[in-house]
């Protein structure tokens, strides 16, 4: 099982000028890495959207990278999404499922069938060309510079122990966020 | 009836650069006019809450995008449209289907529920929106779009009538 934070710190290493958008249990810790205009936890926001909210993103946005840091529970509550992006491919665009097991900000309840689904042949199913489990550290530094520069969509499914991230809150209201994201992206 | 080229034209004028819902009955000719539109990409998803999450996206990423859904599917966004659109501002028109408009004239056999909740749910959205039942009504389009940006919140134009 990987460390979820370990592995947010690798990519904060790793960053340049992606979009990177955050939901729920990766949201407030990375935002203590990196809170910048490109930096979006989709809070306050609608559960289940952060991923088709950034594949949004990743049309409009064709030369820039964007990245989602997705739940599994989210992933779940929306996974036409993979179907969506399969047949409207962006090659700019990488989503990680964070498979922890459980809704982690709401006291780490199961999320349904949590021993049985396998995420990744739910993507390839989906019609998505790519799609690995990550779950070791080596396995992250392997797939690290595909998550950035490969051709997507692609998707991740990062294993990840369960932490006890409470509900996040970050430090600016949405409204605030997203008109910043898009000053950063359009200068409007 | 609403003449799908016609409404096309408007959405062009407007400069609108994706179209992202689910087609219905009423909707199909428009949306098999806009497939061969160039200036325009159609974006199909699997539930039209994913067409709020996918429109605020392109619409912060400096798209200027769509959502063309019909009343039952946007009673399905509820959440979705709070979570994305409304709450991050974004001027987004919806041209909206009315499944089962006329199944409110009194003494219909069976009244749509679809129909009969649209507008209520729509006031209680704060969405203000402009019902379109022939070609004479088109303007409301763009009255759409000048609410929208001039409250940077999202407003609607109803298609009553279905396209042909």
């Amino acid at each position: 099982m990987l460390d979820k934070y370990w592995c947010l710190r690798r990519l904060h290493e790793r960053r340049k000028d992606e979009v990177i958008v955050t939901c729920m249990s990766t949201a407030m810790p990375w935002a203590k890495l990196s809170d910048g205009p490109l930096d979006f936890a989709s809070v306050d926001s609608a559960m289940g959207h952060a991923a088709d909210f950034a594949y949004g993103l990743a049309i409009a946005q064709p030369d820039r990278r964007v990245i989602v840091l997705n739940g599994d529970g989210s992933m779940l509550m929306c996974l036409g999404t993979m179907v969506t992006m399969a047949q409207r491919p962006a090659p700019n665009f990488s989503m990680v499922i964070c498979e922890n097991g459980t809704y982690e900000v709401t006291g780490n309840q199961s999320v349904p069938g949590a021993d049985k689904i396998d995420y990744a042949a739910l993507a390839l199913a989906s019609g998505l060309m790519q799609a690995t489990a990550v779950e070791s550290e080596n396995d992250f530094e392997q797939h690290l510079d595909a998550l950035f520069a490969g051709k997507g969509p692609q998707v991740f499914i990062w294993k990840i122990a369960p932490t006890d991230e409470g509900a996040p809150r970050p430090s600016r209201p949405i409204l605030e966020r997203a008109r910043s994201l898009r000053q950063a992206l359009v200068g409007s | 009836m609403l003449s799908a080229r016609k409404i096309v034209a408007v959405l062009k004028a407007q400069k609108i650069s994706h179209v992202v819902g689910l087609p219905d009955n009423g909707s199909r000719c428009l949306f098999e006019v806009l497939i061969t539109e160039e200036t325009i990409e159609v974006i199909p998803v699997t539930r039209e809450g994913e067409a709020m999450a996918l429109a605020a996206g392109l619409y912060l990423g400096g798209a200027r995008p769509l959502v063309l859904i019909q009343n039952t599917g946007f009673l399905e966004t509820g959440d979705a449209f709070r979570g994305t659109v409304y709450n991050m501002g974004v001027p987004l028109v919806m041209l909206i289907g009315y499944r089962g408009y006329a199944s409110m004239d009194p003494g219909a056999e069976r009244v749509d529920t679809a129909a009969t909740f649209l507008e209520p749910t729509l006031r209680a959205w704060g969405v203000p929106y402009g019902l379109m039942h022939t070609d004479d009504d088109l303007d409301c389009i763009d009255e759409a779009f000048a609410t929208a940006e001039r409250t940077s919140l999202p407003a609607a134009a109803i298609l009553v009538n279905e396209t042909v």
